[in-house]
This record gives structure tokens, sequence and C-alpha cells, in this order.
């Protein structure tokens, strides 16, 4: 096999600073390399570096050819002649990446070899190519088409310039559960049809490890590990992946104690020098910190910029903890009841006749895609939108229309539940310190029970001086510990969490489902967790309530659920989920 | 590359913003601020005279302002009027520095009292929205529909001229716009999770509007304030010139200019003089305005 993109020595800084460190990469035809790392690790810039497609305020040094043609600081007459006939750039979003003014048709011929543009026939071939078998698509606009359809449509585009590469920088991110499955495995099949190459960047080690031949996984700018896949997968050789690895909820069981990597990355200038990850390392020893540690050979095809060899986790390999299996008998009264809840939006039915309850101490899991109705739930629950029909009810207090309640209802109804967003970077009053911030959110209790700033904090996690820090000091994991202090600052007995993990990166996502799990163990707060994630789902709730088109179409036992799923939907959503990557040592272990 | 092609070239750095994340960001935030100290230093230069003339110039004039030489009579520059005089011999640098107070107080009232009311009016209108905000926007509609110099002529000249007059009027005529910016950038900040986050903690409106919203609209506001102080130097000096805001003889910048159009071709400076003072103050303040809101958003960005 031949190297079709060979990437020596690429650093990307801007100004003095380091981005993206002296990164090797070599794909060959045919080939599908996966580029994993967290946010911050400099995975999308390498790919836009390989592009030719970086702002002009970066510099590039090092070398990055095609098939023997040098890229970096090539003209732009010759880069154009790579771009789209060479080398094809799917991006994250579907829905910013096509042009609204542009019918489907106008984009894929846009794309398409000079000769192909009038040939009758083609465009539906291309169209038939990404799965989309109505020819009449062709003359839509990418807003008249779901997101799954707009991605395929993004995906004939950039196959229509026959591309030897393909480089996708997380493709279905912004997508949902099934429908990332359906276009991983349309993005696998095309690759095997026409013999392409593919860069898949992606932050998930279960989707990358499902699809590529060879994983590349990159840290602060710099690539820590490189293998076959399998190899990787089953026998991390650097703390870090094995890290990751370890860090990754599981779908098929729960784990008693999901395993979380320290600290946050560090930006790729501060570590030029040293090992990137040692801060956060747990088998650091001093020399780590002397030298940058190179990529060393440790098996075929398989390198690490680890000194050492991974130790073995210190504790014994996380066991899997007692699942209730049985859904809790509802002996008392229950905290939560919503009684045939209906809410529209226009013409659109976002919730129809949704009943369910929440035990005291419960933990129950909301699933549903996008467009299920789950977060409009959840906002109703919370006072922020008002119910159509039906009946919420939290302990004893009927909270339905929650502005007709007294002043000493709505006292009782705001201590009684607290949510957890999704995104911490705007749940956060970005002018108002954390210290404020939680100040202000425990000042809503009685003088006599309410918990200081430092008590919070400590609470989470977090130092005291975090008090006198704005948000944007803070890392995401960081503001969402703060978040998650602020809702507690009340002492709830329902925290409602909105997909307060989604935004997050897997080692922080750890975290932040354990500091939930024992909150609510100590605290006996209830959990309403809403989310798309089984296997989240999986390591924190008891009971799962599964939504679809604003129906509950399933629910029970959170173990019995996921095992063996009876509703059509759910048996999709399931199987959507990537396999957890099963290490040598697990093997080991349970053998 | 489909992406790519959609595009004129030039959008390929912007678009990459979303991909590269804090990197285009910094890149996004140095860019200005590179080009920012000079002309910004400049501008505070030279507001900073404007305010130290507006404060001491009554005591550091080399002459009475009042005082007539109607002997001496127009002339132009020399060594003991470095301006020269107009016509009825009065020394023109002296009522330049007298009248930048009255040239820069009401101004200064005039912004404060616009933002103060623009500011509230939109923030209540695009926090709570429903009948007030239809109610405030019609009637901004109206205002807009209005010929704003018009009103505040026929308005101070029928209440027979006087400082009070134009300051309110002028408030009232520059409000409309701090509202409907104002309420658009509430509406914005309302969407997100951290207003949703106040009022699951039951965190009374009014708090959430002046607590939570109103710092993260500082950016605006500041923007804004110093937006009405241009409106309301021009609109005044404009007024004076016409002869309705203030009595005739009065050293103020607007009605120098009228008053010293007939000795143009004998001593130009004492009209030319206060023009470039009324200009200059009012690029300084523009200019000022914009680098601050620069700087007070880059400061406070979501995507950080």
């Amino acid at each position: 096999m031949t190297d079709l993109l060979r990437v020596r020595g690429l650093s990307v800084s801007l100004e003095e600073r380091r981005i993206v460190d002296d990164v090797d990469l070599d794909i060959d035809a045919g080939e599908t390399v996966g580029l994993v790392g967290e946010s911050g690790s400099g995975k999308s810039l390498l790919a836009r570096a390989v592009a030719g497609l970086l702002p002009p305020s970066l510099t590039t040094t090092g070398s990055v050819t095609m098939s023997g043609t040098e890229l970096v600081d090539a003209s732009e007459r010759l880069l154009r002649t790579v771009r789209g006939r060479r080398v094809g750039l799917l991006m994250q979003d579907p829905f910013t990446m096509l042009n609204p003014l542009k019918t489907v048709g106008a984009h894929i011929t846009e794309s398409l070899p000079r000769g192909l543009r009038r040939r009758r026939g083609e465009i539906e071939k291309r169209l038939a190519e990404v799965g989309i078998s109505d020819p009449r698509v062709a003359s839509r606009y990418p807003f008249q088409l779901s997101g799954g359809m707009r991605q395929r449509v993004a995906i004939a585009a950039v196959l229509a310039g026959d591309p030897e590469l393909l480089i996708a920088d997380e493709p279905t991110t912004a997508l949902d559960a099934t429908i990332q499955a359906e276009i991983m495995q349309l993005l696998r099949s095309v690759q095997k049809a026409r013999g392409m190459a593919v860069l898949l960047i992606t932050h998930d080690l279960r989707v990358a490890f499902a699809i590529c031949d060879k994983v590349q996984v990159m840290y602060a700018g710099r690539v820590l590990e490189t293998g076959l896949s399998e190899d990787v997968a089953r026998n991390p050789r650097h703390p870090y992946t094995a890290g990751l690895i370890g860090a990754l909820p599981v779908l098929e069981r729960r784990i008693s104690q999901l395993v979380a990597i320290p600290g946050s990355v560090p930006r790729a200038a501060d570590v030029t020098h040293k090992c990137a990850f040692a801060d956060r390392c747990p088998q650091r020893r001093p020399d780590c910190v002397e030298t940058r540690p190179p990529l060393r050979i440790v098996a075929d095809l398989h390198a690490t910029a680890c000194l050492y060899d991974v130790a073995p986790a210190e504790t014994a390999p996380p066991g899997d903890a007692v699942e209730h299996a049985q859904e809790t008998p509802a002996l008392g009264k229950p905290l939560l009841t919503v009684a045939e809840l209906r809410k529209d939006y226009g013409q659109v039915r976002a919730l129809d006749a949704v009943t369910l309850t929440v035990q005291p101490g419960e933990r129950v899991g909301l699933i549903g895609e996008s467009g299920s109705g789950k977060t409009t739930l959840a906002r109703c629950v919370l006072g922020l939108a008002s119910p159509d029909g039906g009946r919420i009810m939290l302990d004893g207090l009927d909270i339905t229309y929650p502005h007709r309640l007294s002043a000493s209802g709505k006292r009782q109804m705001r201590s009684l539940v607290q949510c957890v967003f999704q995104d911490p970077s705007t749940s956060l009053n970005p002018s108002m310190t954390v210290g404020a911030a939680l100040a202000e959110a425990a000042g809503r209790v009685q003088r006599a029970e309410r918990r200081s700033v430092d008590e919070l904090l400590d609470l989470v996690g977090l130092p005291k001086k975090y008090a006198l820090l704005r948000p944007n000091r803070l890392s995401g994991g960081e503001k969402q510990r703060v978040a998650i202090a602020r809702a507690l600052a009340v002492n709830p007995a329902l925290l409602i969490c909105d997909e307060p993990t989604a935004s997050l990166d897997v080692s922080v996502q750890a975290h932040i489902l354990e500091l939930l799990r024992t909150i609510s163990a100590n605290a006996g707060t209830a959990l309403l967790f809403v989310t798309h994630d089984l296997a989240v789902v999986r390591q924190i709730t008891d009971r799962v309530v599964v939504l679809l088109h604003g129906k509950v179409v399933e629910t029970g036992a959170t173990a019995a659920i996921l095992d063996e799923p009876t509703h059509s939907y759910t048996r999709r959503l399931v199987a959507s989920v990537p396999p957890a990557p099963v290490t040598f040592r697990e093997e080991r272990a349970n053998a | 590359m489909a992406q790519n092609e959609l595009l004129p070239r030039g959008a390929t750095a912007d678009q990459s913003d979303a991909f590269t994340g804090s990197v285009a960001a910094a890149g996004r935030k140095r860019t200005p601020r590179a080009r920012r100290p000079a002309l910004t230093i400049a501008a505070m230069i030279v507001l900073g005279i404007m305010l130290i003339a507006a404060a001491v110039g009554h005591w550091i004039a080399p002459y009475d302002p009042a005082l007539q030489n109607v002997g001496l009579g127009p002339t132009g520059p020399s060594a003991a009027h470095w301006l020269g005089t107009d016509d009825l011999g009065r020394d023109v640098l002296s009522r330049l520095l007298e009248g930048a107070h009255t040239a820069l107080i009401a101004p200064v009232l005039i912004a404060v009292g616009t933002t103060v009311l623009g500011t509230t009016l939109g923030l209540l209108a695009g926090y709570r929205q429903g009948w007030l905000d239809t109610m405030l926007m019609r009637l901004t509609d109206l205002m807009f529909a209005l010929p704003g110099l018009l009103v505040l002529i026929v308005v101070v000249g029928v209440a027979g001229g006087g400082y009070a007059i134009s300051v309110i009027t002028l408030i009232i005529l520059g409000a409309p716009s701090d509202i409907r910016m104002v309420r658009s950038v509430t509406m914005s900040q309302r969407e997100l999770a951290y207003v949703d986050a106040a009022r699951t903690l039951g965190i009374p409106a009014r708090r959430i509007m002046f607590r939570h919203v109103l710092p993260n609209l500082a950016p605006t506001v500041v923007a804004n304030l110093l937006l009405s102080f241009v409106f309301a130097l021009v609109a005044l000096a404009g007024l004076s010139f016409l002869g309705i805001g203030l009595p005739a003889g009065t050293p103020d910048w607007g009605l120098m200019i009228q008053e010293n159009r007939g000795i143009l071709d004998i001593n130009p400076w004492a009209a030319i003089a206060p023009a470039l003072l009324i200009t200059i103050t009012a690029c300084a303040a523009t200019l000022l305005g914009d680098s601050i809101y620069e700087r007070l958003d880059a400061g406070k960005g979501f995507s950080e």
C-alpha cells in the first residue's frame, strides 16, 4: 500500500503560541483513520491544515503531502485543485454547511467534475449512493430536509468531486443517536464501495473503534498514541487512552464507579517540553516532566508517547454495581406526578398525554431524541413553560400553573425542584462571580438551613478560591459543577438534569456523573435525568421513560429496558450505540 | 469540499471560527485590540481636554468672555487674542472656553437621561414581552416616523426656548432607538439558560432584569450612552445655530457659529473654531464608544 496522505512534523501556531505540536499522520489509500481527542486537542485544526483551510492568522510549519504534492504554503491555485477533487471535507453541522438559497441538486452539480455536470441522471445516481432514492429531493432546499437527510446531502455533495480522501469532522455530533448510527454506517459503506480513504475526527472512542482501521489519539496538540483500532482498544499503551476508555460509560452494565481523569486538558503551548499528560497522569515519574517523550514503537504499527508501560489500575478493575432489578415499590406517595400532560406549540403537539411518576430519592431517566418533548416536559415541571392540559403534582403541591400559586406556594415549589442545564457556558451568568451566583441561590432558603458558598463549593469538589472567579475562567466541567452547586443550594427534593454532560468531554463527563450519583445517594435527592445517551442512563438511573413524538412509548427498570427493549423504537435506540471497547485486561479479569 | 466552493473566498476564515473555537476567538479579539490604541488614546485625550475646559474654562479664560471692546471690533488672531475677536471685540478663545461648559453639560445630561430611560424601557419590553412590549414598540414606531429635528424646533420654539425644555425634548426624542437596541439584546440574553436558572430559583423578575441581564448588556448600553451624547451635542448646536436654544450673546459653540458667520472674511476662526470643536468632540465620543463596546464585548463572550 502507498501513502496517500503523509503529514510530517506539522505544527500550527497562533503568533508564538503552539496549538498543534509536531504531529505525524499517515493515511494509505482506502484506509479509515480515526483522529480521537477531547476539545482543545487540536484535532480539528489538524484536519483543516490538511485541507489548507486554516485562518490566515495561523502559521503552519512542517509538511503535508498528498501523493507527493506538498500542501503547506502551497499557492491558492494549487490548493483549489486539491480541495474537492482530492480531499473532501465534511463538517460537523449539516445545518450551516449547506447554503439555504441553493437546491440540493445545485449543491451536488457544483462539485461534480466538469464533464459530468450535464449528464442526465448523474444527480440521481449521486443521491442514490447516499441512500436517497427519491429523485425529487434534488429540487428541494436544505431547510426542507431533516437533519439526517441534510447530512446525507452534504455527504453526496462532498463525494461529487470524487475525492481520494474524505475528512469527516465530527460528522454526526449534531444528529440524533439513531441517525448517527445510520450516517456512520453510510460513511463506512461508501468508503468500502469507493475504496476511498477517510480521516474521521471524533471525540467518541466507541465510534472510532467501531469504524476505523487505525486510530490516532491526540491531546494538547500532539499525538499520544497511534495504532490499529483493535490493538488500541484492547491494549491501550498510553495512560491517557487507558483513562479515556475507563471513563466511558457502558451501555451493557452499570459500573460501580466511573473513573474520571482528574484535571483538564492543558494548552499545548504550556507543555511543549514535557509529557502533555503528566499533570493528570496516575503513574507520573520525575523524568516525565524533564523532556518530551517521543513516540516509541511498542508493537507492530502501535506507538505511544509514554516512557513506561501502562500500569494496571491501582484498584481492581471496577466491578459491576448492583442494579435495582425491580422498580422501586411505590409504597409512599410519589414525589412527582405528571398526569396526562399536554403541550402544543402552534400546530405541533410537543407533549401528548404524558404520564409519569418519580418516587422520593428515585433516579428516573427520560430518554428521547430531539423533538421527542423531553425538554418541554422538563420545562413544564420547572414552571418555565405552561402546559395546555393535564396536571403536575410535586409533593402534594399542584404546580401545573405556577403563576397561580401563592407566594409561599411558589417558595415551596422552588425549594422542591431545581435544574442542571445542558450547557454550563450559558447557564452561568458570565458577569457574576461563582461566589455571587452561589450566594444568591443559597439566599433563597431560610437562614437556619442556609449553606455557605464554601460548603457548596466543597460539596461539588471545587476549591474555595473559585468563589472569586467569573465563569469564563473555568473549564466546562468546573462550570457544570458550579451549576450543580447552585441547584443544590436550596436542597431540592427533585433535581432535573437536562443533558448535563452532553457538552462535556468524556473524561469530565465521568466526574459529573459520579458527582450526581453521590449527591443523589447521600442527600436522597430524586433525579429526573433527561438525555439521549443510553450508556449514561444505564450508569445513573433506576428507571427509564422513553418518549417518542411527545408520547411515552415504554417505561420500566433501566436494566430491563436496555437489555430487552420491547418497543421497536427503543430497540433501534439501543442498537444505535456502538459497543464499548473491551480491554485486554478486562477480558482476562472476566475469564 | 462543497462547503468551500459555496462560499466566497473571504468567507473561509470566518466560517472556520465555529470549528477552531478558542483559537479563532483569540484571533478575532486580537485584531481590534492591535488596531485600537492610537485612535482610542487620541479620543480619550480629546474628551479629557474638553472635560477640563468645561470644568475650569471659566477661570483659565484670558479675558472676560462677555467683555466687549467695540472700538477694537473684529480682528484676526494676534498675540493678545490667540483666536482673534468677534464683531463686538470679545475674545474668541475666552468665549470658547466658557462655552465648553454649556456645550458639554447639556449633552451629558441628555445622554444619561436617554440611556436610563431607553435601557429601562428596553429591558422591560425585551424581558416581559406581551402587551407592554407591543405598546412600547408601536410608540417607538410612531417616534421614528416623526421628523426629530423639526419636532425639536417646534417644541422648543413654542415653549419659548430654554435649557430645560431642550434637554427634556432631546431625551424623549433619543430614547426610542435606545429602547429598540436594548430590547433586542435583552431578548437574545433572555434565551440563555442562566435566565432560566434564575427563574427556577424563584428570583424576582425585577432582580433578574437588573442584576442578571443588565450587566451583560453593558457593551450596548455604554455604546448607546456615547452615541446619545453625540446626537445631543450636534442637535443642541443646531438649535443654538438656529437661535432657538439660548438667548443671544451667550458664549455657546452653536450660537458662535451663527453670530460670527458674518465676519468670516475678517476673522474666520471665530466661526471655524467652534465648528471644529463640535466636530472633534463628536468624533472622539463616537470612537471611544466603539472601542469600549469592543473591549467589553470581547470580555463577555459566552463562547469562551
